[in-house]
């Protein structure tokens, strides 16, 4: 059971890495990378990796995806390629 | 120049997934880092499993092993930490002033002041002193339980961040000031070596904790290893509040540290 | 073991309603048309439903719980992890209705029209006039 949900949560971080680069708003993008990094933040608790999931539930999911979102605020928003 | 990069990343990519099956099995008893290798004898991680509770007496082996085993790593992790937020300061930060000043007096500073936004306002107030004490339960417990002075200090920088991101800039700032947060986070990096070097001072090695026994009075070296453990996690949740705080004060205000988002 | 029946019982029907009450906000954010009816269905169908999937955990805790003195004596640390998720509730019930009002009024004071039948029926602009 619990390798189904393995490979659930790793074909959703492939979907949305790859969304994450390519979706052209990059304010979308960084909220989809948040995500991703919620994804993996799942995944390393479930294996057993708290220290590490911890410390992605708090820098990848939440405190970077402020840095992006303020950074896009102060620059462009829409990505030129 | 596109369909280049696709395929410079296709091919690593296949040579990547074409070594994973050379890899031993998820979780197999015969890999090397579970000591399965013949003739090489007990393998590092089996050492720590068995060695750490007695050496340290510090239930939540990975803390030992980042702020014990591998006191280098983590202490140049933390300087890494601070020069990523110097070097965010040295190319954002605007020193002299652009426009007319803002007349602080108008400025009211208390959480829902001049904001109108009194529900924002109330869950800031009700929510913040719990994040705050919740981080310092991580760092403070970081030995015992999942956490440490990264996972503390993110989460008790994180809590300023909200705070800047509920009101405004100059409300947060008003709480935690750039001369602040900029010695706190070099007092961080200072606590994390002086540690260290508090060893030397009894002729034994840089970040030898168990040369502090005489400091902290303790029955035995493990104990003292865990109190300076503790000390250790205390600075590097000190410079990495500070540079979280710090990071997002000047990006969000392009290095003004006023109006930000 | 009807003390564990009743257990399974009261927290699957907690989860399969939070499951139901998620269904509803994800129709809702995809079907309703403006920015403000999708932000209601969101919000107050994603409160409710975090609230009651974790209140199921939260019951179903209680299978390694003995109702006796010696029970009580052995399995207190249930007690106190009920109590945790009971805290995240908690926590849900009051930091999401915040920021789904947060996202509402930062949407008004950005000029986004919601959807009207007439055109001058907008009442709201006298009252909360935007910055």
């Amino acid at each position: 059971m619990i390798e189904h949900f393995n490979i659930i949560i790793l074909v959703l971080m492939i979907i949305t890495a790859i969304i994450s680069l390519q979706v052209k708003d990059l304010l979308s993008a960084s909220m989809i990378f948040g995500i991703y990094s919620f994804l993996i933040c799942l995944l390393w608790a479930e294996m057993g990796a708290v220290d590490v999931a911890f410390t992605e539930a708090a820098v990848g999911a939440g405190v970077s995806a402020v840095f992006l979102i303020a950074t896009v605020y102060n620059t462009k928003r829409r990505s030129s390629d | 120049m596109k369909w280049l990069a696709l395929i410079a990343v296709i091919a690593t990519g296949s040579l990547l997934i074409y070594a994973v099956s050379d890899f031993p099995d998820w979780g197999s008893a015969s890999s090397p880092a579970n000591g399965g290798v013949e003739g090489a004898g007990r393998s590092v991680s089996q050492t720590f499993i068995e060695e750490t509770d007695t050496l340290t007496h510090v239930p939540n082996i990975v803390t030992a092993v980042l702020a014990d085993y591998r006191g280098y790593d983590t202490m140049f992790e933390t300087v890494v930490i601070l020069a990523a937020g110097m070097a965010i300061f040295a190319i954002l930060r605007v020193l002299r002033d652009t426009e007319k000043p803002v007349d602080q007096s108008k400025h009211d500073p208390s959480i829902d002041g001049d904001h109108q936004r009194i529900i924002i306002g109330t869950t800031c107030r009700l929510l913040i002193p719990v994040i705050q004490l919740f981080a310092l339960y991580v760092v403070a417990h970081g030995h015992h339980s999942p956490g440490g002075g990264f996972q503390g200090g993110v989460i008790l920088g994180a809590s300023f961040i909200l705070l800047g991101l509920a009101t405004d800039l100059e409300t947060a700032i008003a709480r935690f000031s750039e001369k602040q947060f900029i010695g706190l986070a070099c007092v961080g990096i200072f606590i994390y070596a002086g540690f260290g070097v508090l060893g030397q001072f009894y002729g034994r090695g840089f970040l030898d904790y168990g040369a502090l026994q005489p400091i902290f009075m303790t029955d035995g070296e493990p104990m003292a290893r865990s109190h300076a453990m503790l000390g250790v996690e205390v600075g590097v949740a000190f410079t990495v509040t500070a540079i979280m705080f710090a990071i997002y004060a000047n990006l969000a205000s392009k290095g003004e540290l006023k109006n930000g988002l | 073991m009807i003390q564990e029946t009743i257990i399974t019982i009261i927290s699957t029907l907690l989860i399969l309603c939070g499951l139901i009450f998620f269904l509803g906000a994800a129709v809702g954010l995809l079907r309703f048309p403006d920015f403000y009816t999708r932000m209601h269905a969101a919000g107050k169908g994603d409160t409710l439903s975090s609230f009651l999937v974790v209140l199921g955990f939260a019951v179903y805790q209680l299978h390694d719980f003995k109702f006796t003195e010696a029970g009580f004596k052995e399995n207190w640390w249930v007690l106190l992890l009920i109590l945790k998720l009971i805290g995240i509730c908690a926590f849900i019930m009051i930091t999401s209705p915040t920021s789904t009002h947060a996202l509402m009024n930062a949407g008004w004071e950005d000029d986004i029209e919601p959807e009207l039948k007439h055109k001058d029926a907008n009442e709201l602009e006298k009252d909360y006039p935007r910055k």
